[in-house]
C-alpha cells in the first residue's frame, strides 16, 4: 500500500507506481511512522531530528465519516498535482487547454456514474455546497408556489434507503422539484437521474474514495432547473459556481466516479458478505442487539447496531483499536443523541446504545473478525459493569424504576 | 512493544478505570449496613450504582460500583469507591465533584459525569443513614 509504511524520506519523494487494490494489513493494525514534523513544508534537519517511533493505528471502520482514497484514484491525480498545473480555465496556452481537458473528462466520469450529460454537472467543493446550492433555489423559483422535496439517497447513520425513484415520480406528476443528497449513495448503489426523475443531487469526492474537498452538483437540463449560484465570481461553471475549478481534485473525483461504476457489482457483492457475517456473528453471541433501520431497504456497508444497557461511547473507549461511530450524546457536541435514531422512534436508552460499524471496498474479512471479536468480548464485559443489566437479570422491568432526575 | 496513542481522545487516567477495573461489583443491599445510591436516568445515557458497607464505627470498610455511561462515567464512579473507602460517613459527605473532575482530567464536556458520581456518593450515604433509623418517626430526607 502505497504511503501506509512510509517512512520520513519515501513519504517526500512521489510514488507513481499503480497498485491494483490495496494489499490486507497485518493483523489487522496498520504500521506507520509517527513524524508530525514531516508535516512542516520546510525539511528538518536530518542529524538533529529524533528517532520516529513505530506506533499501531486502529482498524478503520468509519467509512461513513470518510473514505481512504483508492490508491488508482492518487494514480490519476497525481501528474496534476506535479505537472499538469494549467489553470483549466486559461484559453491561451497548452498548460490551460490540457488542465481543461482532463476538467472534462472528469466531468463526463462523474455523469456517466448517474446516467446524467456532462452538461449537467457542475463541480463544488462538497455535497455539504451542492446541498445549499440546491435549496437556494428555491429562492429563484419561477413559480411562486413552486416547492422542492429534498431527501437523502441513503442515510449516512443507518445505511436505510429511500425509494428514490417513487418520490422522484410523485415530484414529477405534482411539478415539484426533487433534490437528493447521495454523498453516500454514488458509486455504491445504481443511480439514474432519469429513470428516478432527480432534478438535483449532491455528490461527495471523499466518501467514494475519492480526495477531500471536492464534489459534485447535478442540475437538470430538460426541463430546466434554475439554480442561483451561491458564490459570484468569474463565472466559471456556465456562471452557478464560480472560483477556478480545482483540476487534479476533479480529476480524482471522475477517477472516483468511474473506478465505483466498475467495482460497484463486486463491491456490493463483497460489501454484504461481510456485513452478514458481522450481523450474524455479533447476534449470535450477544443477546439484547438491535439492529437500526429497516433491515430490507437497507445499504449493507452501513450497519447501526444498539447494544442494550452498554453505552455507546464506552463501548468505542473499549474498542480502541477499531475507528468507529456512535449516536450516543457523548460523542456529540451537543450531548444530544442522534436524531436519526430519535425520527425512527428507537428508545432513548438503546439510542444511547449505539455503534455504527463502516465497511467499505478495502474492509477485510480479517478486520471484520477481529472486530467482532472485541465487540463481543468488550459488550459482556461492559454489560458486567452495567447496573441495567444486573437489574434486568435479576427480573427486574427497567420501565417500572423511577430514575432520578438529572 | 506497540502503543495506540489515545492520549488526543480521552486522558489516560480515564481509560485505566476500565482497562484496570477496581471496586465493580454489588454489595448485598438488603444487609443493614451497606447503603445503596442509584442515580442518573437510561434515557440520558447515564446511570450510577454506588454502594458502601459501613462498619459499627461509622467508617467506610467497602465500597463496589456499577455504571451504564461513557468513560469518564465510568472512570468518575469507580474514583468516587477508591476514594470513599476508609473515609467515615461524614467524612465522605465532603468529596466534591471538582476535585473528581481534576483528579480525571476531564474536559468541560464531561464535568456532568463528576456531578453524578458526586450524587451516587450522596445517595448512597443517605440510604445508609435511612437504614440506621428505621422506626424513629420521619426518616431523614434524601
Amino acid at each position: 500500500m502505497l504511503l501506509r509504511t512510509a517512512s520520513r524520506r519515501v513519504a517526500s519523494a512521489v510514488l507513481v507506481t499503480p497498485v491494483p487494490r490495496a494489499k490486507a494489513p497485518t493483523r489487522g493494525l496498520r504500521l506507520r511512522v509517527v513524524d508530525h514534523a514531516s508535516q512542516s513544508a520546510v525539511p528538518p534537519d536530518a542529524v538533529t531530528a529524533p528517532e520516529a517511533e513505530s506506533v499501531l493505528r486502529p482498524l478503520y471502520m468509519d467509512v461513513q465519516a470518510t473514505t481512504p482514497l483508492d490508491p488508482r484514484v492518487l494514480d490519476a491525480m497525481l501528474p496534476y498535482l506535479v505537472n499538469y498545473y494549467g489553470n483549466p480555465h486559461s484559453r491561451t496556452h497548452a498548460y490551460g487547454w490540457e488542465s481543461e481537458a482532463a476538467m472534462e473528462r472528469a466531468r463526463q466520469q462523474v455523469a456517466s456514474l448517474i446516467g446524467a450529460d456532462p452538461r449537467e454537472i457542475i463541480f463544488t467543493s462538497g455535497a455539504t455546497e451542492s446541498n445549499n446550492i440546491a435549496i437556494k433555489e428555491l429562492e429563484a423559483a419561477i413559480r411562486p408556489d413552486t416547492s422542492l422535496v429534498s431527501v437523502m439517497t441513503v442515510n449516512n447513520e443507518i445505511g436505510v434507503k429511500q425509494p428514490i425513484a417513487e418520490i422522484g415520480r410523485i415530484c414529477s406528476s405534482k411539478k415539484v422539484y426533487f433534490h437528493t443528497d447521495a454523498a453516500q449513495a454514488v458509486g455504491k448503489i445504481p443511480l439514474d437521474v432519469n429513470d428516478m426523475k432527480i432534478d438535483l443531487m449532491s455528490i461527495s469526492g471523499h466518501k467514494i474514495y475519492g480526495p477531500k474537498g471536492v464534489g459534485a452538483i447535478y442540475i437538470r437540463r430538460r426541463p430546466r432547473v434554475r439554480v442561483e449560484a451561491l458564490q459570484s465570481g468569474g463565472g466559471q461553471e456556465r456562471g452557478m459556481r464560480s472560483g477556478t475549478v480545482p483540476t487534479p481534485l476533479v480529476v480524482g473525483l471522475g477517477a472516483a466516479c468511474e473506478v465505483a461504476q466498475q467495482e460497484m457489482e463486486y463491491d456490493h457483492r463483497r460489501i454484504s458478505k461481510l456485513a452478514e457475517r458481522l450481523i450474524q456473528k455479533i447476534m449470535q453471541s450477544l443477546p439484547d442487539v438491535v439492529m437500526n433501520g429497516d433491515p430490507e431497504h437497507h445499504y449493507p456497508g452501513c450497519i447501526n447496531l444498539s447494544f442494550a444497557y452498554v453505552e455507546g461511547e464506552s463501548l468505542l473507549m473499549a474498542l480502541k483499536d477499531v475507528a468507529l461511530s456512535s449516536g450516543s450524546a457523548c460523542t456529540s457536541a451537543s450531548l444530544e443523541p442522534s436524531y436519526v435514531l430519535r425520527a425512527i422512534g428507537t428508545d432513548e436508552d438503546l439510542a444511547h446504545s449505539s455503534i455504527r460499524f463502516g465497511i467499505g471496498r478495502f474492509t477485510t474479512e480479517e478486520e471484520v473478525d477481529y472486530t467482532v471479536e472485541k465487540c463481543i468480548h468488550h459488550v459482556k464485559r461492559l454489560r458486567e459493569m452495567s447496573p441495567l443489566w444486573e437489574m434486568v437479570q435479576d427480573g427486574i422491568d427497567l420501565k417500572s424504576i423511577k430514575w432520578t432526575q438529572h | 512493544v506497540v502503543l495506540v496513542d489515545l492520549s488526543i481522545s480521552l486522558p489516560a487516567q480515564v481509560v485505566d478505570h476500565y482497562e484496570n477495573p477496581r471496586n465493580v461489583g454489588s454489595l448485598d443491599k438488603t444487609s443493614k449496613n451497606v447503603g445503596t445510591g442509584l442515580v442518573g436516568a437510561p434515557a440520558c445515557g447515564d446511570v450510577m450504582k454506588l454502594q458502601i458497607q459501613v462498619d459499627e464505627k461509622g467508617k467506610i470498610v467497602d465500597a463496589k460500583f456499577k455504571t451504564f455511561g461513557c468513560g469518564s462515567a465510568i472512570a468518575s464512579s469507580s474514583l468516587a469507591t477508591e476514594w470513599v473507602k476508609g473515609k467515615t460517613v461524614e467524612e465522605a459527605l465532603t468529596i466534591k465533584n471538582t476535585d473528581i473532575a481534576k483528579e480525571l482530567c476531564l474536559p468541560p464536556v464531561k464535568l456532568h459525569c463528576s456531578m453524578l458520581a458526586e450524587d451516587a456518593i450522596k445517595a448512597a450515604l443517605a440510604d445508609y443513614k435511612l437504614k440506621q433509623e428505621p422506626k424513629k418517626g420521619e426518616a431523614e430526607k434524601t
